[in-house]
């Protein structure tokens, strides 16, 4: 028995260093390894070089991943799928082959799953391609994966997907949201269908539930519209784009998406007009832009922005300094932009300022940077509310003249003020003019008189 | 060579282990091992008397403490980071998936044991005198691992953990008076969020372990102290009847220091004379005595062994389940507790207040009253018919709640058998 024992024991012993080196064994071999070794493979295949092609072979496995911190995204798609960016990849096999129109969404910077839907964290194909249990996105289909443009592309018209257009007009004009709610706003007969595209629904699902809402979900009290199979599409499309992560403001606030506005701002602030001109509007040094992005390529222009000189030699065009997206934006303004707002822009900067204009507008500039506007208002009407002040709300500033001098504001703005309180016993106001003469020199503080100056209403005219 | 065998002898200090005194002092030289006694009855090691139950789950909660430190390193307390981290787990960390699952799968172990624990050393009537206390210990220790268990339930921050806790906090709340600040204090807030995160974070991590290792000690120290390992002592052959009943003698013998002799010092063992409450030791007895090492520890040690395999075998094949994000505006239907408060939600679905408070509460204390409360001496279980019969129903009822609970209710906590299919009903 106590021989019996010893065994046992020994034997169970060797039996868990058995299941443990099972499972480091399970843990050491999985699939995305075997993928990342196939890839190498092909790699050094195209290497004619011995020597490169061992060292090509010898690339340790690692995982590779994009993070997209404010979305709390991880996307580890690329472990597996390692040519999406290497153009020579074009006719490899999957998961390897390069993704072709890819434009300004590089996966570096924009993951996948924002797109294709499917498990960003996970690194086997299964639970990858959302195709298991408790996953409630799967990857989107061919047919449907355009829809996802919608997610971050919410105004106007995508380009290359009127489907959504058309979905949204839809929902917007065929009453969806007296049952339905969408970004709080609708009636609550019917789902929330903020965040509808996370939700697992099969593409398929919606667009049977828009054609006979009772032929998929029993019951249901949404009454049969008669959409044709086309509205059908259009409608599951936007359903599809629907989601509660702010894809689109996270993306523009890494200024990832170089937008045509962005491009028109940087028209204006570099003055480009004083040389181009637009349609024939505005001034003939340089050469007329309308079109010109149907005349050069993309590569073509933004070369032409890095190095005018290298391009054109002899060019009279500085260099600007330009930063990618930068780029980018002018290029997309360039291919929307029109005479008529190349007027627009001109008008504002035909006539030469007077200095006293200048020191105005200088005033004014100021009063914005640096949050004066956050109280006493955009145009100077006040109003935000100051519990126990005197009249309760931060005054506006369009009578100013009435009651002060230049000097005295200019004092004020200098040394700062506690407002006049409503009821001495109350409690004290929370906000108070703070002393400037620190942070602003005088001349800028003279400024932000003079603006003011300029804003005053004339009490005694209107009078 | 010389420093070597000093080093050694620094360290390990007993005789060798082919002495009768280097057995021993392994035993209580030793720290570690000096919880046991130097020997042991063969009679009480055996099998089938305890099923070492007790050892099993000392052991499962040791394979809780190592994984679940190990698991510490990779999980940060606060959502949605918790979730991802579970996710990392089981795709980017090495051996991440094994040790979720060893924790997991001991962890339900361990409250399926300490239960048949408590049900062994009631049918066996190893409550009685002298070991009452040492029996409300050990229903502390349910308590606590029931605690252990449901704080750890929401720390994976899916949809599972996130309504089990929901629904099980909202159990809770049914206590009159107090019960809607005690789950307030409990969830840090009216509904389960980040700080009822932290919060069963640190009791999960810290504060429960902490109690659950004090109060282990003491659970141990006793059994020791009140006799050591128990056993049928009513099978005995040959013995009088005396031996029927344990522990100190129905006619009780005070304990008397004798008289100090004023030419000898005294230890203490010698101060603390008169009858011993351990159980009598008759002469056939004392041969059946062999020593701890190795006779108790080996057959402790391949406890161990099954204990660790079992639990690894069940990893390896076994996945921890992991929902969706927790999504406190989808709530699945049913929503369930988790399994072992199945059967106090399927009373609290009768009589929320009868059932989720009078029944429980009077549950507990039925279980920290019995060994005060049966003043029956005896036993053997043809002595202790009522009782037993008493437990059995307790313990019957208990499963099959847990059971009905589990298997039989579907969408709006509707009796469904488990083998109707609900259409629509995993939304």
């Amino acid at each position: 028995m106590e021989r019996r024992l010893q065994q046992l024991f020994f034997a169970l012993s060797l039996l868990a260093l058995a299941l443990i080196l099972a499972a480091a064994w399970q843990a050491n071999t999985p699939s995305w390894k075997t993928y990342q070794r196939s890839f190498l493979q092909l790699e050094a295949q195209e290497e004619p070089n011995a020597i490169t092609k061992a060292a090509v072979l010898a690339t340790p496995p690692e995982i590779h991943q994009v993070l997209l911190p404010g979305l709390q995204r991880v996307d580890r798609c690329t472990t597996c799928h390692l040519g999406v960016e290497d153009p020579t990849m074009k006719n490899a096999p999957e998961p390897f082959r390069y993704h072709e129109n890819l434009g300004p969404h590089v996966p570096a910077k924009f993951g996948c799953t924002i797109c294709h839907g499917g498990q960003g964290l996970a690194t086997d194909k299964d639970s990858a391609h959302g195709k298991v249990d408790f996953w409630p996105n799967p990857l989107l289909t061919k047919d449907y994966i355009r829809a996802s443009c919608g997610r971050c592309h919410k105004e106007g018209d995508v380009p290359g997907v009127p489907e959504l257009t058309a979905g949204h007009r839809l929902f917007e004009t065929q009453g969806c949201r007296g049952c339905h709610k969408l970004n709080g706003v609708g009636g609550s007969i019917g789902p929330d269908l903020t965040g509808e595209g996370a939700n697992r629904r099969a593409p398929e699902w919606l667009e049977a539930h828009f054609l006979a809402p009772n032929a998929v979900s029993a019951g249901s009290a949404m009454p049969n519209f008669h959409f044709t199979k086309d509205q059908a599409r259009d409608l599951t499309y936007y359903m599809l784009s629907l989601t509660n992560e702010e894809m689109g403001s996270y993306f523009s606030s890494l200024r990832l998406i170089p937008s045509p506005e962005y491009g028109r701002q940087l028209f204006v602030e570099k003055n480009c007009i004083a040389c181009h001109s637009i349609g024939g509007v505005g001034a003939k040094t340089a050469p007329d832009l309308l079109g010109v992005t149907k005349r050069h390529s993309i590569e073509w222009l933004d070369e032409q922005l890095v190095n005018p000189e290298l391009v054109y030699p002899g060019s009279a065009m500085p260099e600007y300094d330009l930063e990618t997206n930068a780029r980018k934006a002018l290029v997309a303004y360039m291919a929307s932009a029109t005479a008529e707002d190349a007027q627009a822009i001109l008008s504002r900067r035909a006539r030469a300022m007077t200095t006293e204009e200048i020191a105005i507008e200088a005033g004014k500039q100021n009063f914005s940077r640096f949050g004066c506007v956050g109280c006493h208002g955009t145009e100077l009407q006040g109003g935000v509310a100051n519990p126990n002040a005197q009249g309760g709300e931060v005054p506006s500033l369009l009578h100013v003249s009435d009651d002060y001098t230049k000097d005295e504001v200019i004092a004020i703005i200098r040394n700062g003020r506690v407002p006049p309180l409503d009821n001495t016993a109350g409690p004290t106001p929370p906000l108070y003019m703070p002393s400037w003469k620190n942070v602003l020199s005088d001349e800028d503080i003279n400024r932000i008189a003079d603006y003011l100056w300029s804003k005053q209403q004339k009490a005694k005219d209107a009078w | 060579m010389n420093l070597i065998r000093e080093i050694w002898q620094s360290i390990v200090r007993r005789d060798p282990l082919s002495t009768d005194k280097g057995k021993s002092e392994l035993v209580f030289l030793n720290v570690w091992l000096h919880i046991h006694p130097a020997k042991v009855k063969k009679e009480n090691m055996k099998f089938r008397h305890t099923f070492y139950l007790g050892f099993i789950t000392f052991f499962l909660f040791l394979i809780l403490l190592t994984t679940g430190i190990a698991l510490m390193v990779y999980y940060r307390p606060y959502p949605p980071q918790a979730y991802q981290d579970m996710k990392d787990l089981q795709f980017a960390v090495f051996m991440g998936t094994f040790l979720r699952n060893m924790h997991r799968w001991a962890a339900h172990g361990m409250v399926i044991c300490v239960f048949l624990h408590m049900c062994r050393v009631f049918y066996t009537g190893s409550y009685k005198k002298p070991r009452q206390f040492n029996w409300v210990i050990g229903v502390l220790l349910l308590l606590l691992t029931l605690s252990l268990s449901f704080t750890g339930y929401l720390l994976p921050w899916d949809q599972l953990a996130y309504w089990a806790i929901t629904v099980g906090t909202n159990i809770g709340s049914y206590a009159p008076l107090i019960g809607g600040q005690l789950r307030e204090l409990l969830l840090g807030g009216h509904s389960v969020g980040e700080g009822a995160l932290i919060r069963f974070y640190v009791l999960h991590v810290a504060v429960l372990p902490a109690a659950m290792i004090l109060l282990t000690i003491v659970h141990f120290w006793r059994v020791r102290k009140d006799g050591g390992l128990s056993r049928p002592v009513w099978k005995l052959k040959g013995k009088k009847e005396e031996l029927v009943t344990i522990g100190a003698p129905a006619v009780a013998v005070p304990m008397q220091a004798s008289a100090a002799s004023k030419d000898k010092t005294y230890g203490l063992m010698e101060v603390v004379s008169g009858k011993p409450i351990f159980e009598t030791v008759t002469p056939e007895e004392e041969e059946d005595t062999v020593f701890s090492y190795p006779y108790a520890f080996v057959r402790e040690a391949v406890v161990l062994m099954a204990t660790v395999t079992t639990v690894m075998t069940m990893s390896l094949f076994l996945n921890a389940p992991l929902e969706e994000l927790a999504n406190p505006a989808k709530t699945p239907n049913p929503a369930k507790a988790p399994w072992y408060f199945l059967g106090l939600q399927e009373l609290v679905s009768h009589s929320a207040f009868l059932g989720g408070v009078v029944a429980p509460a009077l549950m507990v204390l039925a279980l920290l009253a019995i060994p005060y409360l049966d003043r029956n001496p005896s036993r053997r279980p043809r002595d202790r018919k009522l009782i037993l019969w008493l437990f059995t129903i307790f313990v019957v009822a208990n499963l099959a709640l847990i059971v009905i609970g589990t298997f039989f209710r579907g969408p709006g906590w509707a009796m469904v058998p488990p083998w109707v299919h609900v259409v629509g009903g995993a939304e």
